[in-house]
């Protein structure tokens, strides 16, 4: 499952960063701060190759022994990272996608509240507890909101 | 990547690993011969061997060869500065790796020097003896030789000396050139020669080749197996091709190394197959990308840093020999072998996977991925290049910490290098980690601190304040925090207080809404540790490197919440003196507005008031303490540009956790214009912090801008009475004055103005402002103008007086309207004669029982109805005079003292003080009640008042030149006043449209002039004069008042009777009475009844007008005249005969039955009675017995 999820801003700097290992946050920092090179890249690849709809889904930034990292940019730039730890090899690409589709509209629905300002850190309760749900951690809790 | 075989096939113990890997090499590398390029002694100086290197490196890097079959050769060359003889040992695996030249510099200056550099140079030559094919030592004596390969004379090499020596006296080596191309050459030709001889060695005579691990890989394996043999061949064509590519022929290479390829595929001889994978990279990689390689390799360290590969851009760099790269169309032509740039890296991945099976071929892997990632940066394969740089993360290699930082600092270059920033910053910072890791035996906390200085970049982290502040900040904060803290760590412990305090000034500035409590606490509290040891300030700090520090400053600590200019004390400010408006011709008003874009700009920040040149001026802050312990500020001083400012230092103390807390910084500013307020400076936690408003947050404007005035002085002001109380709020105010006045009674009060500035006062200006309408305030306020200015110019500390003259201008007379309307109320129903109000004595006894003073007192007068309305009259007064009822009449007034001088006053401005001045008014005397009543002659009249003393002093009243009375405190008495009567010259003002208004003003102003009372309280020195103002007068007083339009002109017995006269006459004495009337009006009399009457006064209230047994008539007593022109005359006679002897008074009267003047038409309702104007005094006729 995953291990980590965040929202990167348009410019780079983190709106949103969940762990399931609290303790380790600043270790996913790095790891998702220096991935951001790669989704760099490959998001200038795309502008020069396809003029057309571009594949949202970035697949894997780079792997460890220990996790797996995948990207997903929309097309306002902002970037959705999902640490995925290495041992679940059954996680196939389109589970990732889901997840990945999953997160996009919990972000839009975040966004979408009138009182969010644009490039502010994300503090949505239901961003919060869908994003937990994504990472495999708030069942009860989701059910408790409904 | 890596190949789930890892490790299998390697032996666990890593005894023979090559320790000394080399991250710079590339895959053109493997196309060079290995120079070594050595000093030796300590003689030779650095600058002499850089120069010395960079001929050689300048020439040798790339040469041509014509070898025997007449082709031209390309040879590449790299030079080393150190070579650890156990890189060699991997000579055999890849050839490039062998040390086949050495090249030694010295510098002798006897012949034991010489002899010692030879002998270093044999010894290095016994060190490379099993790779080394040719070396040379060229040697700097003190004189020069004539045969540069011969010592000079008098010097001699040792015997044991083999190599060619190249002898110079100065280091300007003249044909250095050729001698290196000499030696190159050899090199060539011994290289091409062992080409040669492996070339054609039988195939099947091959030794084994082996890399050095492998060695005991084979021990007790059949050599003579045929699987075996195929290796044999398989590695030796492998080695075929190494030779042949660094021999310049690489279209043999690629064959040899395909052939070694398909030879070694075939017995799964993996590490070389890599290895043969990786010679057909490079060779393809040379063909494809000849200009890239290095060009100056040794100098990692000198200025030319620039073109060391590390720091390649992408794209080839410049060399001198650059050519257009030939297409790969005509090179596939020529070599069909080659791969195709593609397939270069996919290679490089397989040689990889290969290399992965041996963990002791780490390195060599490692090389590997290294040497793909320059080619796949060559490529502008970005993403493929980091994948190879990932890899050398994961390959677990046991290293020193030396290694491992060499590792990371190549792995960030080689980041930075495709524009990684954020992979190469993490790299950076974990290879500063590792020159502090505990597992490093030489900490180096310097080394440690500048790379972590170069990381920031990466991290987005700019150490300078500006460009990190809230608004265009970057990057993660949380990372960017733990870097900051680890730059503190390492500048502490590499022994730079000044550093750590200025990164942890930084962190508390830019990080701070970042930072957790606990750790804002922490961060203040280590902060305040390490400036103890240097107190930060806010200047760049400059490092050994050149880096430049900018300055940090503690903003939120404390933090501010407001910070607002302060205008001047009301009474300071500068006002500007109102001059006589110029004409600016019809048009006021435009509405083009010229300047509006330049208002805007300035409107910013500027605020609407003024500074004065030389006075303290000030600024008030809210601070907040936001840590959990007590914070000491110190030396805060406002921040200025513009003109000269003098801040006044300020200390605060904030306690813990502390709410806002006021603070008020000043300062005098020194010169004439604007002055911009920056912000302010503070000195906390050891630091010293310029907090400019542009960078703290949640301030509104950037700066202030306030204009400063030429200074102007300022005074200082006294009163001789005591301050008041308190008094209602006014500005300006500087001091107050309170003075208790009976009504009526006059007061001085003396005001100093002392100068207290340094410039003199040059015009003083006074005026009074209170609630009082203007009359009454020039009564009561009174001062000489003409005595202020003499005093003028009050110079520095010299003081002026000004005396106040205050009056207490009071109503004496008791609610006049009651009056009328009682007045009014009692005529309708008593008789005209009554001597005075019926109900007077009732109202004196009443009023010795009250005790109060004040208006209760006059309201309590009244009984019955009048009590009712005794509110609307207090009100009416209230707003007149606008003082509290109970406080029965106070006077508040504001004497604004308007001054100026020196400069300030050319400039028109002026300052205001005020004294505000409290009168309180006390009653003295009120006239409760008044009458008017016939006086002994017709000029005059007796004015009747009830008069009250209000004090609770005995007082003593006169009331006419000669007269006084005594009254006990509070005790009534009524007095009488001859009044001369009103003539008609000051009733002629009132012409047709005159009315009782009119005339009543006219009566009371008549009375109120003439009648004088001065009171005195018996023992005080207190005097007063009481006016008479404001009687109210019924129409009957009025014609009592008022001059008789009607002259009278009596005659008894034909004689002319004149008043006080006294006629006797006998009983039955018939006396004829003439009667004579004249209209002294401008307008004639109608309807007129003259009546004469006689009557008996019985002098106790009774008039017996029945007197018809006592007196007969003779003619009528009664005429009407029915017009009495102006000026017009009347004249009517009668005989009287009295029948009994006594007393008797004849009344003469003359009425109007009806409104017999039309301009005096008042008092509608007295209609019935109309005017009546009697002969006064009555005469009186005494008539005796005969």
């Amino acid at each position: 499952m995953a291990v980590c999820i965040a929202v990167i801003g348009k410019d780079n700097s983190p709106k949103y960063i969940k762990c399931t290992d609290e303790a380790n946050a600043l270790q996913f920092h790095y790891k998702i701060h220096t991935s951001i090179d790669i989704v760099e890249e490959k998001l200038n690849i795309g502008n020069k190759t396809a003029a057309d709809v571009r594949e949202l889904f970035l697949g894997m930034l780079y792997s460890t022994e220990e996790y797996k990292i995948f990207g997903y940019a929309t097309n306002t730039k902002i970037k959705f990272i999902i640490v995925l730890q290495s041992s679940n090899a059954t996680l196939r690409d389109n589970e990732v996608r889901m997840m990945f589709r999953k997160l996009h509209i919990a972000y839009a629905n975040a966004v979408s509240d009138p009182f969010y300002i644009p490039g502010d850190q994300i503090q949505s309760k239901i961003f919060n507890s869908a994003v937990m749900d994504i990472m495999g951690l708030l069942v009860d809790e989701k059910k408790i909101l409904k | 990547m890596r190949s789930a075989l890892s490790v299998i096939l390697s032996s666990p113990v890593p005894d023979n690993k090559m320790s000394h890997p080399d991250y710079e090499q590339t895959a053109h590398d493997h196309a060079t011969i290995l120079i070594l390029l050595k000093p030796l002694g300590a003689q030779i100086k650095q600058k002499t061997v850089t120069r010395i290197c960079e001929r050689i490196i300048k020439c040798g890097s790339r040469f041509s060869v014509i070898d025997s079959s007449n082709n031209t050769r390309e040879i590449l060359t790299r030079f080393i500065k150190d070579h650890p003889v156990e890189n060699n040992d991997w000579g055999d695996f890849q050839t490039h790796r062998r040390l086949l030249g050495l090249i030694t510099f010295g510098k002798y200056e006897n012949q034991i020097e010489l002899n010692e550099l030879c002998r270093l140079h044999e010894t290095l030559k016994v060190k490379y003896v099993q790779t080394l094919y040719d070396s040379r030592a060229i040697l700097f004596g003190p004189i020069p030789s004539e045969n540069l390969n011969e010592p000079p004379p008098s010097f001699t090499t040792p015997h044991n000396f083999k190599t060619v020596g190249i002898f110079y006296a100065d280091d300007l080596c003249p044909n250095l050139e050729i001698q290196m191309s000499q030696c190159f050459n050899s090199l060539f030709w011994i290289l091409e020669s062992k080409r040669l001889e492996r070339s054609r060695e039988k195939i099947d005579k091959v030794a084994l080749l082996q890399a050095p691990f492998e060695k005991k890989d084979f021990i007790g394996l059949d050599l003579e197996s045929r699987n075996n043999r195929e290796r044999c061949v398989g590695r030796a064509t492998k080695h075929l091709g190494d030779l042949c590519l660094q021999a310049g022929l690489p279209g043999d290479a690629l064959n040899n190394y395909n052939s070694a390829i398909g030879t070694l595929q075939s017995v799964n001889d993996w590490l070389w197959l890599g290895s043969a994978y990786e010679g057909l990279c490079a060779v393809s990689a040379l063909i494809l990308y000849p200009n890239m390689c290095r060009n100056v390799p040794l100098q990692r360290n000198s200025s030319l840093q620039e073109g060391s590969p590390g720091k390649q851009r992408r794209g080839s760099q410049p060399t001198t020999t650059l050519c257009a790269p030939p297409t790969i169309e005509t090179i596939k032509m020529n070599m069909p072998n080659i791969l195709l740039p593609e397939d270069i890296c996919k290679k490089y991945r397989e040689a990889i996977v290969h290399y992965t099976k041996y963990q002791n071929a780490g390195i060599i892997e490692t090389e590997a991925s290294f040497k793909a990632t320059r080619i796949s940066i060559e490529q502008n394969c970005t993403l493929q290049a980091a994948s190879f740089l990932s890899n050398v993360l994961f390959n677990n290699m046991t290293m020193n910490e030396q290694e491992k930082i060499d590792r990371f600092t190549t792995l960030s270059d080689l980041y930075t290098s495709f524009g990684y920033l954020r992979k190469a910053s993490f790299c950076l910072r974990h290879a500063a980690l590792r020159h502090v890791s505990q597992y490093n035996p030489n900490l180096d906390w310097q080394q440690c601190y500048n790379l972590l200085l170069q990381a920031t970049s990466g991290f987005k982290l700019s150490l300078d304040p500006v460009e990190m502040s809230f608004d265009n900040r970057k990057g993660w904060p949380s990372i960017q925090i733990q870097l900051i803290n680890e730059l503190v760590a390492a500048a502490n412990r590499m022994g730079h207080p000044a550093l750590a305090t200025r990164h942890l000034t930084f962190l508390l500035q830019t990080m701070y809404n970042y930072l957790t409590p606990t750790e804002r606490k922490d961060a203040a509290l280590q902060l305040q540790a390490v400036s103890q040891q240097s107190e930060g300030s806010p200047v760049p700090l400059v490092l050994d490197s050149g880096r430049v520090i900018p300055p940090a400053n503690l903003t939120n600590i404390p933090r501010t919440k407001s910070f607002a200019l302060k205008n001047l004390q009301p009474h300071l400010q500068p006002q500007k003196i109102e001059r006589v408006k110029e004409d600016h011709g019809p048009f006021l008003f435009t509405p083009i507005n010229f300047g509006s874009l330049e208002r805007k700009t300035t409107a910013k920040g500027k605020v609407d008031y003024l500074w004065v040149d030389g006075d303290i001026c000030e600024v008030s802050m809210q601070l907040v303490n936001p840590l959990p312990f007590e914070l000491h500020v110190s030396n805060m001083r406002l921040l200025t540009s513009g003109v000269v400012f003098e801040p006044i230092p300020e200390s605060i103390t904030l306690p813990a956790e502390s709410g806002t807390i006021a603070v008020t910084l000043a300062g005098t500013p020194r010169e004439v214009g604007e002055l911009e307020i920056l912000g302010f400076s503070t000195h906390t936690l050891g630091v010293k912090s310029n907090c400019r408003l542009r960078h703290i947050e949640s301030m509104p404007h950037p700066l202030y801008t306030v204009e400063i005035v030429p200074a102007l002085p300022r005074i200082n002001v006294e009163t001789s009475l005591p301050r008041t109380a308190s008094f209602s709020s006014g500005e300006n105010i500087v001091t107050s004055a309170s003075i208790s006045l009976y009504g009526g009674e006059s007061a001085e009060c003396t005001i100093t103005i002392t100068n207290i500035s340094q410039v003199p006062i040059e015009m003083i200006e006074i005026s009074v402002q209170s609630t009082l309408d203007s009359l009454t305030e020039s009564k009561v306020f009174k001062w000489s103008n003409e005595n202020l200015l003499t005093q003028l110019p009050l110079q520095p500390q010299s003081s002026a007086c000004i005396t106040l003259y205050m009056y207490a201008a009071m109503e004496f007379v008791a609610s006049q309207r009651h009056d009328i309307t009682n007045a009014y109320q009692s005529q309708s129903n008593s008789l005209i004669s009554h001597s005075g109000p019926s109900s007077l004595p009732s109202r004196l006894s009443t009023s010795s029982h009250h005790t109060k003073r004040y208006s209760e007192l006059t309201s309590s007068f009244r009984s019955g109805t009048s009590s009712n309305s005794s509110n609307s009259l207090s009100s009416t007064r209230l707003s007149k005079l606008a003082v509290p009822i109970h406080a029965s009449n106070i006077v508040e007034g504001q004497l604004k003292i308007k001054f100026s001088g020196s400069a300030g006053l050319a400039s028109g401005y002026c300052r205001i003080s005020s004294v505000f001045i409290t009168i309180e008014m006390l009653r003295s005397v009120q006239f409760t009640n008044w009458d008017v009543l016939p006086a002994e002659t017709p000029t005059q009249f007796y004015l009747v008042l009830d008069v009250i003393n209000m004090t609770n002093h005995e007082m003593e009243l006169h009331y006419t030149q000669n007269k006084c009375i005594y009254m006990e405190g509070r005790e009534s008495c009524r007095i009488p006043i001859p009044v001369d009567r009103c003539p008609f010259n000051k009733l002629s003002t009132i012409d047709g449209a005159g009315n009782n208004e009119d005339l009543q003003k006219i009566c009371s102003e008549h009375i109120a002039s003439l009648a004088d009372l001065k009171w005195q309280l018996v023992g005080t020195e207190t005097t007063g004069k009481a006016t008479l103002s404001g009687l109210a007068l019924t129409q009957d007083m009025l014609d009592l008042v008022r001059m008789s339009p009607l002259q009278w002109e009596v005659t008894i017995n034909d004689v002319v009777f004149k008043a006080q006269d006294e006629i006797t006459c006998n009983l039955g004495e018939c006396i004829n009475v003439g009667v004579g009337v004249s209209n002294a009006l401008e307008s004639p009399l109608r309807n007129l009844i003259l009546s004469i009457n006689l009557y008996q006064d019985h002098h106790n209230g009774v008039n017996n007008y029945r007197l018809d047994t006592r007196v007969s008539i003779a003619g009528a007593n009664k005429v009407i005249l029915p017009t009495l022109q102006e000026s017009g005359r009347a004249y009517h006679e009668c005989r009287v005969v009295f029948l009994t002897a006594g007393q008797y008074k004849i009344d003469i009267q003359c009425s109007s039955r009806e409104s017999i003047l039309d301009s005096l038409t008042f008092c509608s309702e007295l209609g019935n009675s109309g005017h009546t104007w009697r002969y006064i005094p009555p005469i009186e006729i005494k008539v005796e017995d005969c």
